[in-house]
């Protein structure tokens, strides 16, 4: 069905070219039949200087009389030629295909396929240089193109598109009406646009092909409409006539254009202060250059001055300096032509290149969406753990990061034992929360317990844990990154068009982000455990006095986040190097998520890690070469967004938002 | 008003001496003034030492007295390294190129003297034009003010936006942090016009004392750098004495209070924010001298971080404890990561100090906060316990 309205779209456009190529292949087997060749090896004794010593000029016209034989030992023979397998007898001139071997050659007739074998000595191998054999090439792709063998008509439109040229677009249109299989009668259709809209005869074909290509965004269609709006810059004293792409006003780059003058040969280059410099070398005379001191000459006027008096006097050329410049450059015009001389073509392939501009940007940014929401997604894993502890809590937990290392290391471990990745990263997941809540709980019982009424040493406390940490991680695992390979499955991306792409990984990482954002609202607000956490967070002695027991339920709180940072540091680890210093890589970009965010909500930490991410790729996206910068930019938005929302997107109002 | 400032604070007379005898004792040791028992790089490192007390006892006055835990002011210690450093640089270059360029036959223009420092300095991140911040390099006054100028203008203006709206506690620490990592980002970029991660160099080179030996140097730089730490203890002792010490301690301990009370805290905190953001830049700028090198890794958050440490780990809310804690720590933390101290054989595991010093570091730092929250100058408390 596909194949029907490819052909009902194209086909017409092109009446003449089947005709074309009849008329061209009833004229080749006219000569053919002219010069009575019925076997290739008389045509190929017929022209045996040209086959012998091949140039690549003059090869094609050969080829061309062989293709229009028609006979089906041809595309055989060029195959061997191309690939040094065809040799010559010295004595009488018979061409051969042949493999050596051992002093002794084993000949294949080129019509008959009878073999034979010979010596060595008395042959002499064909060998085509890589001109002719791009030649005999282009040739060989109409018979592939046609060949039953699907691999190798896949691998003859490769070679076209590599490198497109004006003569296979016939044999191409010509095997369009036989291709069986769906998906490269499709290829071809499209590769017959893209030559067309670049070699066809008629300029109405052309600027047709032209507006067909416009509908499409591949990296293929732009470099074509590139192609066509080819230019090249000139410089003349009146604009020419030829197809102008744009005239330069050369004042806005005066020294660039008059270099382009000069290189023209149309201007003297001016004289720079290091021709100056050695012209006041060159002339010194009795301590004085033209009169002036040589002890005086350490002013640009100075040796402005000496240098008029050294080209008055003829020694030196007049000083070529900034009114000489402005003044050739006034009486010249610079252009840019394209290459394409016909106008209307380069009109049309400007007006198809905006329009494929526009749905590039547009699909741009919706890759932009999509890069943000994964990165957005990896915070909110890395910070959701933070925001309990921090927020529900109030603690401060500087080691956050490490337990994500802890995390991946754990990934890592159980990668090393287990070898099919899918089950290790389904073990990995549950063994990261175990391990990271019993450290997170052990913390909290030596540590955070006795410091929850002074939140500033929390944070030292943590800290010198956190390095110890750090350090324990290093000396265990050594300083080189260990990988954690994802699954075979996870790996590739889901390319929707040239544009638009995003790796299977980070889709898995999104759907985990959202399962733990479920997870932790369902725990939250549906549990037990998730009210009692919410009465001691909003007053523990009147939460105490209702049976709660406040030390249990922090204790509980603390392992939760931290178990959740070990299993975001499987993730992480996933897409990103294992190493020890991970964690102090995330840890900053918690905290900010957290308190951009808003501090005990778990909305408020979506919501912050959403602002992070896509501000973070929408600077990226102003100055990609530039990530250093992206970084200082989005921390200096955040301090100034801190002024204005001190407490975040999500703030607590009433009594929960006192300290 | 001298006569009861000293009486109050005995302590500052203590620390004087003990400082006075240290410095007499390094000078008399040194190669360059004495017999020699010390190194030169050794007589480098104490300099470097005392500039790292005199930002802890910033940071004391700032933390232990105000209660601002700032992870930032590692940051106003660099910016007074770079001031100083870009001087450094653009007059020790300006030498070597005019001595250059003075074996020519005709005399360089202005101009060409400008390219070529350029070239020498910014070479090595593919610019040779000054940017505009260079603008007053070539002057040692304007960029001594500078090293005050800057870090003083940065912490009025962050302070005061922080300050305004309320960011107390943990939010202004990671809120410092934010700002401490945006500057050394900023700095590793090429295009910063700082030389990006290659830094300043070549900084222990003093324009114009060339012919003085590095040992004469260094012992100046240690001398300059103890006069500095016993202004800087007075001149903080001053402060947080008297009725404004009362009212900063007040604000550490209960801000809404001394805000009730009528006192406009903002103002308080933004005085002692800047005057510490201050004397951290003038330490900046006695430290990189000696340590001859700065680039952006100095400013990294964890310096900061480390700033704290120290403070903790010395004992907050006294100022000699400050210089204890950052005296002490990073000189073992020298010696313990400098191969210094000896490896213990477990028969099992051989603790190699090198690797283990951080763990030993972060959980001594635990320790230390979880039982002995006065730091090292709590000892103190036991000697000079007046007998009840």
């Amino acid at each position: 069905m596909g194949g029907a309205t490819i052909r009902a779209a194209t086909l017409p456009k092109y009446p003449e070219f089947p005709m074309r190529l009849l008329l061209s292949a009833l004229f080749f087997m006219l000569s053919a039949l002219a010069s009575s060749a019925q076997d290739l090896q008389s045509l190929l004794q017929e022209n045996a200087a040209q086959i012998a010593k091949p140039s690549r000029t003059s090869i094609g016209i050969v080829l061309d009389q062989m293709v229009a034989t028609g006979l089906p030992q041809v595309p055989a023979f060029l195959e061997e030629w191309s690939d040094k397998n065809v040799w010559q007898d010295e004595a009488t001139g018979l061409f051969y295909i042949a493999t050596e071997g051992d002093d002794v050659l084993t000949l294949t007739d080129i019509d008959t396929g009878a073999q034979t074998t010979a010596p060595v000595d008395g042959f002499q191998q064909l060998k085509p240089n890589g001109g002719v054999r791009r030649v005999i090439g282009t040739a060989l792709v109409q018979f592939q193109l046609i060949d039953p063998d699907t691999t190798r008509r896949t691998a003859a439109l490769e070679s076209i598109a590599r490198r497109p040229e004006a003569s296979q677009l016939a044999p191409l249109i010509a095997s369009l009406d036989g291709e069986a299989d769906p998906v490269l009668r499709t290829r071809k259709a499209n590769l017959i646009t893209i030559l067309s809209a670049r070699f066809a005869e008629d300029p109405a074909d052309r600027i047709a092909a032209i507006e067909k290509l416009a509908q499409e965004t591949s990296v293929e269609t732009r470099a074509v409409l590139n192609q066509i709006l080819a230019t090249k810059p000139g410089v003349a004293t009146e604009l020419p006539e030829a197809n102008i792409a744009v005239q330069h006003d050369p004042m806005t780059d005066p020294d660039g254009f008059y270099a382009a003058l000069v290189a023209a040969d149309l201007a003297q280059p001016l004289t720079t202060p290091a021709a100056i410099r050695a012209a006041m070398e060159a002339h010194i005379v009795d301590g004085r250059v033209g009169d002036v001191p040589v002890a005086q000459l350490h002013t640009d006027a100075a040796r402005a001055r000496a240098y008029a008096a050294l080209a008055a006097a003829g020694t030196v050329p007049p000083l070529l300096g900034e009114p000489e410049r402005n003044n050739a450059l006034r009486s010249h015009v610079f252009y840019d032509a394209y290459i394409e001389d016909d106008p209307a073509i380069t009109a049309a392939a400007r007006r198809a290149l905006d329009q494929v501009e526009n749905a590039v940007a547009l699909a741009q940014t919706v890759d932009l969406g999509l890069d943000a929401l994964s990165l957005a997604s990896i915070y909110f894993l890395a910070a959701i753990g933070l925001a309990i502890t921090f927020g529900v809590m109030g603690v401060i937990n500087m080691a956050h990061g490490e337990f994500i290392m802890m995390g991946a290391y754990t990934g890592y471990v159980i990668q090393l034992f287990i070898p099919d990745y899918t089950i290790a990263i389904l073990v990995a997941l549950p063994v990261a929360f175990a391990i990271t809540f019993a450290a997170g709980v052990t913390m909290e019982r030596l540590v955070i317990r006795h410091l929850y009424h002074r939140p500033l040493e929390t944070l030292l406390a943590t800290f010198g844990i956190s390095i110890a940490l750090q350090q324990l991680a290093k000396n265990i695992f050594g300083t080189q990154a260990r990988p954690l390979t994802s699954p075979a499955w996870l790996d590739g991306a889901w390319i929707i068009s040239d544009v638009i792409q995003i790796s299977y990984i980070r889709i898995a990482i999104f759907f985990m982000a959202l399962f733990f954002l479920a997870l932790i609202l369902y725990i939250l607000k549906r549990t037990r455990l998730g009210l009692e956490v919410r009465a001691v967070t909003q007053n523990p002695g009147m939460a105490a006095s209702m049976g709660i027991n406040p030390d249990r339920i922090n204790m509980l709180t603390f392992g939760l986040g931290s178990g959740i940072a070990g299993i975001a540091g499987v993730a992480i680890g996933l897409y990103a190097k294992v190493t020890s210093e991970m964690g102090a890589d995330y840890i900053v970009q918690s905290f900010m998520t957290v308190v951009v965010g808003g501090v005990g909500n778990v909305w408020g930490t979506l919501a912050g890690a959403s602002l992070i991410g896509g501000l973070q790729k929408g600077i990226e996206w102003f100055n990609p070469s530039n990530t250093l910068a992206a970084q200082t930019y989005m921390i200096l938005f955040i301090i100034l967004f801190i002024q204005f929302r001190p407490k975040g997107i999500v703030a607590l109002k009433g009594r929960a938002a006192a300290d | 008003m001298h006569n009861s400032f000293i009486a109050r604070n005995p302590s500052v007379l203590w620390f004087l001496a003990a400082l006075g005898l240290f410095t007499f004792g390094v000078t008399l040791l040194s190669e360059a003034t004495g017999i020699g028992l010390i190194s030169t790089s050794f007589v480098k490192t104490l300099g470097k030492t005392l500039c790292l007390c005199l930002i802890a006892i910033a940071m004391d006055v700032v933390w232990g007295y105000c209660g601002i835990l700032s992870l930032g002011h590692f940051a106003f210690f660099g910016i007074g390294g770079y001031a100083i450093g870009m001087w450094l640089m653009y007059a020790r270059t300006e030498t070597i190129v005019l001595s250059s360029l003075a074996g020519q036959t005709i005399p360089a223009t202005p101009q060409e003297i400008s390219d070529a420092i350029g070239n020498q300095i910014f070479g090595v991140v593919g610019s040779s034009e000054f940017p505009l911040i260079w603008a007053f390099s070539d002057s040692l006054v304007l960029q001594l003010a500078m090293v005050v100028l800057i870090p003083g203008l940065l912490a009025l203006v962050f302070g005061w936006l922080a300050f305004r709206s309320r960011v107390t506690g943990v939010y202004l620490s990671i809120l410092t942090q934010a700002m401490t990592l945006a500057l050394s980002l900023y700095l590793f970029q090429n295009d910063s016009g700082l030389r990006g991660n290659n830094g300043l160099s070549g900084l222990q080179n003093i324009p114009g004392f060339e012919a003085t030996p590095q040992a004469t140097i260094s012992i100046i730089f240690f001398l300059a750098s103890a006069f500095a730490l016993g202004a800087g203890y007075v001149f903080f002792a001053w402060v947080i004495s008297g009725k404004m010490g009362s009212v900063v301690q007040g604000i550490r301990d209960n801000e809404a209070r001394v805000r009730f009370l009528g006192y406009q805290v903002e103002g308080y905190k933004l005085f002692i924010f800047t005057i510490t953001a201050i004397v951290s830049g003038i330490a900046g700028a006695l430290y990189y001298p000696q340590a001859g090198i700065i680039n952006p890794g100095e400013i990294a958050p964890i310096a900061s971080i480390y700033l704290a440490v120290w403070v903790a780990i010395g004992g907050r809310g006294r100022l000699y404890g400050a210089v204890i804690g950052a005296a002490f720590v990073s000189l073992l933390s020298s010696w313990f990561t400098g191969g210094g101290a000896p490896d213990i054989n477990l028969g099992f595991y051989t603790i190699q100090w090198t690797d283990w010093w951080l763990v030993l570091l972060g959980l001594s730092f635990v320790i230390v906060t979880l039982y002995f929250p006065k730091g090292i100058g709590g000892l103190f408390d036991y000697l000079v316990r007046k007998p009840s």
